[in-house]
């Protein structure tokens, strides 16, 4: 009955399903290429036509203006979520016809030079005057025909203030300052290689193989004195695991909404250098209903909608008006929590590697963590 | 040991047949194994006696119980989306319970009546997915959905969903076959029955619990699962657990301490069905006996 | 029509289907393992098979042989729990025993991040253990809090495997033992434990096989030395877009688990000619 004898003829016969799995391989048909111009450039109407199939991080939008949308317009918003770039990426390849999804900006480069978004014009959507002078001509979307700006954020160390000492202001504070051994990097390549070349001193992309061999050797270092490597932070600080942790300004005003003693919990931007971030929301040139997505993006710029949504994600929108004083209303004990009109003009933002520059990047990152 | 030089009693002497119920004597007194065991208890209930007590917490806290509330519990059914994931998942389940049920228990009696040349090899393809770790299961599943040009949705969940569980149903039917005798079988054909009719008339009803059990198990099983319901999710609704990793690196919420609570519920309510059922169809079994291969509970 | 073909009809449908939906994707796994990535971040199909050497690069070494000893240990913390709570549900569960059974199985239908999640609020540093006895024990991002969470994970599938066999088991080869033994040890030592290694072997199997691939304990329990091959693997398709190599690596792992599954099925198939014999 059980048959536990298996013979060569057997196993060749298990091995043809493999065989059979390997040719097919080779007629797939995946979606590998670019889109066509002409899907990107054709102008969308303003109205509603259909639901919205929309695209996002988990609890990155307050609910209430989800269903005030659903009101207002009279459709239904058909949420579902990625955890990672990638994984967003993955399931736009495998051919999901999403209305409104959210890059991080460099990834919206990437889509934009796959011709995988559509052009936007904005001259027709109200309030769009109040995005940030710094967005109207970003480096990852010229002219910002494709994308509009929804959050953005920088990266620091956060800590508790009552737990830790010996700050100075400087990334290195990771590792060098007394916080018990509670303290964390985050589990992202882009950020971990770039705390890195920021402290090495070199430019936050870089691609430089001497460069990145040496920023790998820091980050080897501090590994030692790491308690872990996670992209939890809000729940590493909110369980007292992590008194000093590596993540985004966003965050810290997360944890404190969770805790008993906001207070104690503070940010710190790092001299070296503070890597400044966008979340972006696009139209995907697949998209089955662009109209009512573009209502979405125009619904999300007025002042007291995005007013609302700063103080529920706890995140800055750089719009001007209801938006940012929000946010300044969220930190108004902490100004270093905010992401300061400095902070765009010098922050460094990470760059959409390329070629050969992702690959040592991966190869970087990967050794790191298996060291 | 002292050695007992009177006279047995004529009790112990007639005593020949070892036909005792009463467990073996020399662990009359289990107190240590039934200490550890209820350490054990402790141990495996502790965090779901923390999920469902702090699921009806009344403040958001998780460290301090403020007070009995169900104002959780309201938040998730009211939630549209979480209602729709909730019966997204729900319907996959069911799907997938029917599905697999059916191919396993074929694919069961097959491996166990035909001794083809194949067999050897089919009984080791229908083994490989229970050790198959799910992130291979998954990534494996999407890329063939990719490379076909498959849209992801449901339909996909489902598929995935089915792969895995088959294997589950083919163990627990085939355990339960081999005890099945072939000589009722034999006398079937032997009035006159047909191969089919034998199949559905004799050999289908024996089996019965045993489908059923699997059956279920396959339910919970589904309902649960993450890793193949993440690579295979298309747009919305994304089943629950998919809904719930998403959303718990912001914060366990006490809403999705409710969720687990309730999936806990509905799987209780599964197991339930798993026990009870058969007996209450008539049978001398219980699920839980047909289930680990044993002929009666 | 033969008995033989009647029954060869129903392997159709369900071996069809695991053709289908599993033997062809890991195909098509196996073909990606041999590819390269774009800049967009897709899979495509290549001849690179330097994606197999990288497997074998020193640096992952350390990995692979870690989730290795990470999973026996899980495997004999499992046998040391297990053990003894299928023994006393088996031999003393009495009308007890289905519930105590399934109670044992329960937990493993709340939702796995949920229960992890619960883990982490009683174990850590300012949870419900360290707050109520004062303590401050560091348990969370320490090897033993990903063995831990492996061995809660999969615990059930050890003690099954051994209830079922202690519960097929005829008393009366107790009785005999005792009598032939006398002390309780030794009766267990060799009427016992042989009877029931066949289950033992099975939980084990179980047990290792998957935890080897795990990647969800490590990635919230663990710190940054408890990187298993399940994290490199979940990386690699998650974070790096790197699919060619995430397979590659898969494909490795997967058929040093098979070997130990034919293994254990060859064993298995020669104890049930022995007690057929």
């Amino acid at each position: 009955m059980l048959d536990g004898e298996l013979n060569r003829r057997e196993l060749l016969r298990g091995g043809a399903g493999l065989a059979v799995g390997v040719g097919l391989a080779g007629c797939g048909v995946g979606d590998t290429g670019g889109g066509s111009k002409a899907a990107v450039e054709k102008p969308i109407k303003k109205k509603v036509d259909g639901d919205l199939v929309y695209f996002n991080w988990a609890e990155y939008i307050d609910p209430d203006l989800i269903k005030g949308f659903e009101k207002l317009h009279g459709v239904k918003v058909r949420e579902s979520n990625f955890d990672s770039m990638p994984a967003m990426m993955s399931k736009l390849r495998a051919g999901i016809a999403y209305d409104v999804i959210f890059p991080s900006a460099e990834f919206a480069q990437r889509l934009i030079s796959g011709n995988k978004l559509r052009k936007i014009d904005r001259s027709k959507l109200d309030n769009t005057d109040l995005v940030y002078s710094q967005f109207q001509e970003p480096w990852y979307d010229k002219g910002s025909e494709h994308t509009t700006p929804y959050t953005m954020y920088a990266t620091g160390l956060g800590y508790r203030d009552d737990k830790v000492s010996g700050l100075t202001g400087s990334w290195t504070d990771l590792q060098s300052a007394d916080s018990g051994g509670r303290n964390f990097m985050l589990d992202d390549f882009q950020e971990g290689i770039g705390m890195a070349n920021l402290v090495k001193g070199y430019e936050l992309n870089t691609t430089d193989s001497d460069e990145l061999e040496k920023s790998l050797g820091y980050l080897k270092g501090v590994k030692p004195k790491l308690r872990g490597i996670s992209s939890d932070p809000i729940t590493n600080m909110t369980s007292g695991s992590a008194w000093l942790h590596h993540l985004w300004n966003g965050d810290v005003v997360n944890i404190r909404n969770q805790v008993d003693n906001p207070e104690d919990f503070k940010f710190q931007k790092n001299e070296e250098g503070i890597p400044v971030g966008s979340d972006t929301f696009a139209i995907p040139t697949n998209a089955k209903h662009p109209g009512t997505a573009l209502l979405f993006i125009e619904y999300m710029l007025q002042p007291e909608i995005a007013a609302r949504n700063v103080e529920w994600i706890g995140y800055p929108m750089p719009y001007e008006g209801g938006a940012t004083e929000a946010f300044a209303g969220l930190v108004k004990d902490d100004p270093e929590i905010e992401v300061t009109v400095d902070d765009l003009a010098n922050g460094q933002q990470f760059e959409n590697l390329k070629g050969d520059g992702r690959v040592a990047w991966d190869e970087t990152w990967t050794e790191f963590k298996a060291s | 040991m002292s050695v007992d030089v009177a006279r047995p009693s004529p009790a112990a002497r007639s005593d020949a047949v070892p036909a005792r119920r009463r467990p073996p004597k020399a662990f009359d007194r289990p107190r240590f194994l039934r200490l550890f065991t209820g350490l054990f208890f402790v141990f495996l209930f502790a965090p779901i006696v923390l999920v469902v007590l702090f699921s009806f917490n009344s403040s958001r806290s998780l460290q301090n119980f403020d007070g009995f509330s169900l104002r959780w519990y309201e938040r998730f059914f009211e939630s549209e989306s979480l209602r729709s994931s909730l019966l997204a998942s729900i319907e996959i389940a069911l799907v997938t319970m029917v599905v697999a049920t059916a191919l396993g228990t074929l694919l069961a009696y097959g491996l166990v009546r035909a001794r083809t040349r194949w067999s050897g090899a089919l009984n080791v393809v229908m083994l490989v997915p229970l050790v198959t770790p799910e992130i291979v299961a998954g990534a494996s599943a999407l890329l063939l959905f990719t490379q076909v040009g498959f849209q992801l949705s449901l339909t996909t969940i489902i598929l995935g969903h089915i792969t895995f569980s088959i294997s589950y149903v083919t163990v627990v039917v085939r355990a339960r076959l081999a005890t099945i005798s072939r000589e009722v079988e034999d006398a079937a054909l032997d009035l006159g029955a047909t191969r089919v009719q034998t199949f559905r008339l004799v050999t289908l009803p024996e089996l019965w619990p045993a489908i059923l059990a699997a059956g279920l198990l396959v339910f919970a099983l589904s309902f649960d699962d993450f890793v193949m319901s993440f690579f295979t999710t298309g747009e919305s609704p994304q089943p629950l657990p998919v809904r719930i990793w998403s959303a718990i690196r912001f914060g366990v919420t006490p809403t999705i301490n409710a969720i687990g609570s309730f999936m806990l519920a509905i799987s209780l309510v599964t197991i339930g069905l798993a026990l009870l059922l058969p007996r209450l169809l008539g049978r001398r079994e219980s699920g839980m006996g047909v289930l680990l291969g044993r002929e009666g509970a | 029509m033969t008995e033989q073909r009647f029954a060869a009809g129903f392997l159709f449908p369900g071996g069809l289907w695991l053709l289908a939906f599993f033997l062809v994707p890991l195909g098509i796994l196996l073909a990606i393992s041999f590819g390269y990535t774009d800049d967009l971040g897709n899979a495509l199909y290549g001849w690179h098979p330097e994606n197999y050497e990288r497997v074998f690069d020193p640096v992952f070494v350390p990995v692979l042989l870690r989730s290795i000893g990470f999973a026996l240990a899980t495997v004999a913390l499992c046998v040391l729990i297990g053990y003894p709570v299928a023994y006393y549900i088996a031999v003393f569960g009495g009308r007890r025993k289905s519930a105590l059974i399934a109670l044992v199985v329960l937990p493993f239908f709340v939702n796995y991040l949920v229960r992890t999640y619960a883990w982490i609020a009683i174990l850590g540093d300012d949870g419900l253990v360290n707050g109520t006895f004062d303590t401050q024990i560091r348990f969370l991002n320490t090897p033993w809090a990903v063995i831990g969470g492996l061995t809660y994970g999969y615990l059930a599938f050890m003690i099954l495997p051994i209830y079922a066999a202690l519960d097929r088991m005829d008393p009366a080869l107790i009785e005999a033992g005792k009598d032939l033994y006398g002390r309780p040890w030794l009766t267990f030592r060799h009427v016992t434990f042989p009877h029931t290694f066949q289950g033992v072997l099975a939980g084990a199997v179980l047990v290792f096989l998957p935890a080897v691939g795990d990647f969800v304990s490590a990635q919230l329990l663990g710190g940054p030395d408890e990187y298993m091959v399940g994290n490199l693997i979940q990386q690699q398709f998650f974070a790096a877009e790197n699919w060619p190599f995430g397979a590659a690596l898969t494909t490795i792992m997967m058929l040093f688990l098979l070997v130990w599954m034919v293994l254990y099925l060859r064993s298995a198939a020669r104890e049930a000619q022995e007690v057929t014999a």
